[in-house]
């Protein structure tokens, strides 16, 4: 009977201690060190000499003013659409929010440098439409407001996803009422909508400006031209140049970010406090706004801003990879496949690319799988008084820029592992554990959402009959969250293949990623090689979405994120 | 589940394999572009079939700086390095950090182009002159064009943080009595920019995002016959060369195999490789490439070698104190 009792035991004695070790060896170990590594720094007194030097500075200024600013342009562009596509009855609104979500899930690097060839007097594109500016004449993008503007296109649709949700749970009685009383549509959106809203755009505004003060492709594209650095690519080009104390100046550097990201976030709790609205009543407001004689000219502005922000940076794209040579002027005659076929056929270091973002998306995405179903299952049923602490130990990485994970994993690893003798820096192996612990978060979200859903009699009922835990999981608990976990699955495969950040500074001789590969093939001047690479990617990118987009109709809700 | 975990391990497993697949006999650190670096590792591949090379592209100030902290760590990834200059080379010599290998290709280069020990040998003269858009209003025919107001926001050249070659031109002008720093103080007053490497200038004088860039010999003149709208002048003071070494690091597990791939990049074949691509072979009695003056016809100024390198640090703060680059 003792035995009995063991095995249909509500869990195993080992899951517990097993997710707090993981999470505790990815998660917390390497922001210790890092924070060690900060402290010591300002105990030495070289923390202060460095956030003295005026490069610094200006990078801290920078950081901030782009963030700031791409926050702006990221609401500003984000809540149009939501309002629109949510509220509005526009037309083509699946084709709309799923170009829309593009430019969040194409790499911020291909996004930049898609830009860099739509504008500017070298612009391929515009060359070939006979309308580039003269020569000579400055690339606008290369500049304070070109990263800011390009930050605002990449981190709209995550504006846009969190005020989305909060306007479909809007009370449409209480709509009905004002409307009935007869209160004009701008009335309704000033006096009921906005106000109600506001914690979306607020939380939607805090994660467009954390993702700003974190990002990497973008300033490294347009910011390095021209000298303008901020603290992500500052960190880059000490650690590009090795000098005496640089592992002990990253560390500062890093921290700095960690910190202006944590203090957005503390702005963004200051400004939801008192603002925890429950509404009740009818929610699922749907088309709400009957636009009548606007909706043409409001569907015609929403297709001209996507027209800008995709459309013509992509075809932009396109038309740089299908140059011969540089400065050639674009036509049906002149366009060549050289460049594909250099960079399919001949350069090896495509392929080792392809194979090797190819291997750590997919082994991170099952991998994080496996943990994610084992800590969701940790954390929705464990009744330990400790669930809430391993539940904020995962967020942390999550709410942290990927570039202090990655210098966290410099310093942890730059040294031999204790016991074993061998050191993983330099191999794949730190990029792929960087990866676990940056996207743990991304992975578990859908499974613990789904474990949420599920009907704790099921399993009750199994354990009754004697079903012990791995027969409860593989028979009861899988099956019924399977489409959600394919769901984590894909998303996670997503965000690492075309992830630049972590592995730009962890990379070396063999074991270059994408992202990296395209960044070193733009930064050694091979721009149509590059953009061929891009395009590539590019493609990839629309395959999975749509993937998850036929998987959409057997997913709980909310899994895919640009879905109603 | 089952089905997962099988597929995560058989993933594993794949990535386990991948890696010790792609763990290459030997590793090249190279300064070459990507398409050059690829074009010549396939043909020490194709000679030596036994052998595989991977390899990683830089500037030669990057890679060396990638390079020193991996020996800082303790574990540094390359076998051989192909990079810009000597000056670099003779520093890491001196430090023994350079394996001495008497290759017998040696005998078909002038002494001048090779370390006496065998350190490392030069495989091709690469000269830096000046290229304009063909679009630009006037043709430079010397470097004092560059700083005339008809240039005025229009030229573009390496930042010698990023390029080596770029640090030796700045290096061989600064030495000359017409030229100097104050040569580069009027560049810089005549909106010149500094920055990236001789990729990136190729990439904006062709494609007319400036008028004139400083750069590489090769580049424009292989761009050129691709129909890219360039010219390539050598200017009437001289230009500047490099010689773009190779040499095998002393820490290397895999010295038979290296040896091979200097000898390779020595022998008649390797030069024909690099003559192909549009360098000029350092290999005595090879011709130049196509779009080249004879090669006795190309005025190179000199450079000091050991001036050179005990200045290099020096040279390069005055260098980014004049253009503000960091």
């Amino acid at each position: 009977m003792p035995h009995f009792l063991a095995k249909a035991n509500s869990q195993p004695r080992w899951l517990f201690p097993f997710v707090v070790t993981f999470v505790a060896c990815l998660c917390v170990l390497p922001l210790a060190r890092l924070v060690g590594a900060g402290i010591s720094s300002i105990l030495s007194g070289k923390a202060l000499a460095l956030v003295l030097e005026p490069s610094v500075w200006s990078a801290a200024v920078n950081t901030l003013t782009t963030s700031f600013f791409g926050m702006i342009a990221a609401v500003l562009i984000g809540g149009l659409f939501a309002l629109a596509l949510t509220l509005a009855d526009v037309r083509g609104k699946w084709l709309l929010s799923f170009l829309f979500m593009l430019p969040t899930m194409i790499p911020p690097q291909v996004q930049a440098l898609a830009w860099v060839g739509m504008s500017g007097p070298s612009s391929p594109l515009l060359k070939a439409l006979g309308i580039a500016p003269a020569m000579g004449s400055p690339q606008p993008l290369y500049s304070v407001g070109g990263i800011a503007l390009l930050y605002g296109v990449q981190h709209a649709p995550l504006v846009y996803l969190s005020l989305r949700a909060g306007l479909l749970a809007l009370p449409r009685d209480g709509i009905e009422a004002a409307k009935l009383a007869g209160a004009s549509p701008f009335r309704v959106l000033k006096d009921i909508i906005l106000p109600l809203s506001l914690p979306g755009i607020i939380a939607g505004a805090a994660i467009a400006f954390v993702s700003g003060v974190g990002n990497f492709g973008i300033p490294a594209i347009l910011g390095l031209p021209a000298q303008i650095y901020t603290l992500p690519t500052l960190i880059y080009s000490r650690l590009a140049s090795f000098g005496g104390n640089t592992f002990g100046d990253i560390a500062v550097l890093s921290a700095m970010i960690g910190l202006m990201a944590v203090a957005g976030l503390q702005i963004q709790e200051r400004a939801l406090r008192g603002r925890d609205y429950r509404v009740i009543g009818l929610s699922g407001a749907s088309a709400t706004f009957r636009l009548g004689r606007w909706r043409p000219a409001l569907e015609a502005f929403l297709w001209l801003l996507l027209f800008v922000m995709l459309i013509a940076p992509m075809a932009a794209l396109v038309s740089a990879s299908l140059v011969p040579a540089y400065g050639v002027v674009l036509s049906l005659k002149t366009a060549s496949f050289s460049a594909y076929e250099e960079i399919l056929f001949r350069q090896t270091v495509t392929r080792t690319a392809f194979g090797n973002s190819i291997f750590l998306a997919g082994t991170t995405a099952l991998g994080l799988l496996v943990i994610g179903v084992l800590a969701g299952y940790t954390l929705t049923r464990g009744a330990s008084r400790w669930t809430g602490l391993l539940s904020a130990m995962i967020e942390i990485p999550y709410a942290l820029p990927g570039i202090v994970i990655s210098v966290a994993f410099v310093l942890v690893f730059a040294a031999p592992l204790p016991f074993l003798g061998v050191t993983i820096y330099g191999t794949i192996w730190i990029i792929l554990a960087a990866y676990f612990a940056s996207f743990l978060a991304v992975g578990l979200k859908p499974v613990v959402s789904a474990l949420r859903q599920l009907d704790p009699a099921l399993e009750e009922a199994a354990r009754l009959s004697g079903a012990g835990f791995y027969r409860r999981l593989f028979d009861i608990i899988v099956p019924l969250i399977a489409p959600a976990a394919g769901a984590s699955v894909i998303l996670v495969f997503l965000i690492s293949c075309n992830e630049l950040t972590v592995s730009a500074l962890l990379w070396s001789a063999g074991t270059q990623t994408l992202g990296v590969a395209i960044y070193n093939l733009d930064d050694s001047g091979s721009y149509d090689l590059a953009s061929a690479l891009s395009v590539l990617v590019v493609l990839m990118v629309v395959v999975l979405m749509l993937l998850l987009e036929l998987m959409a109709a057997r997913l709980p809700k909310g899994v895919v994120p640009w879905r109603n | 589940m089952k089905n997962l975990l099988s597929a995560f391990s058989a993933l594993v497993a794949v990535g386990m394999l991948a890696t010790s697949a792609t763990a290459a006999n030997l590793v090249l650190y190279t300064s070459q572009p990507n398409e050059d670096a690829q074009a010549t590792v396939d043909g020490f591949m194709a000679a030596n079939p036994d052998v595989k090379v991977d390899w990683v592209r830089d500037g030669t100030p990057k890679i060396m700086a990638k390079l020193m902290a991996e020996i800082e760590a303790g574990s540094p990834a390359a076998d051989l390095l192909l990079i810009a200059d000597t000056v670099t080379l003779e520093r890491m010599k001196q430090a023994g950090q350079l394996m001495a290998y008497k290759s017998p290709e040696a005998v078909n280069y002038d002494a001048s182009l090779y370390d006496a020990d065998g350190a490392y040998y030069s495989t091709k003269l690469i000269t830096t002159g000046i290229m304009y858009n063909t679009a630009a209003a006037m043709k430079p025919t010397s470097w004092a064009d560059l700083a005339k107001p008809e240039a005025k926001g229009l030229v573009a050249m390496p930042s010698p943080l990023t390029s080596g070659a770029a640090l030796i031109h700045a290096q061989t002008l600064a030495a000359v009595p017409s030229l100097g720093w104050d040569y580069y103080k009027a560049l810089q007053a005549n909106g010149a920019v500094a920055a990236g490497g001789n990729g990136a200038v190729l990439k904006s004088v062709a494609s007319g995002e400036k008028a004139y860039g400083v750069v590489v010999d090769y580049m424009p003149i292989r761009e050129k016959a691709k129909g890219a709208p360039v010219e390539f002048v050598f200017p009437t003071e001289g230009v500047s060369a490099v010689t773009e070494p190779v040499a095998i690091l002393s820490t290397t597990k895999n010295a038979e195999a290296a040896k091979k791939f200097v000898d390779y990049v020595l022998s008649e074949k390797g030069q024909e490789g690099f003559l192909k691509l549009g360098y000029i072979p350092a290999r005595n009695g090879m011709p130049v490439p196509e779009g080249f003056p004879a090669r006795d016809t190309i005025k190179v100024l000199p450079i000091d070698a050991a001036a050179a390198l005990k200045a290099t640090e020096e040279d390069l703060k005055t260098f980014s104190g004049i253009f503000g680059t960091n």
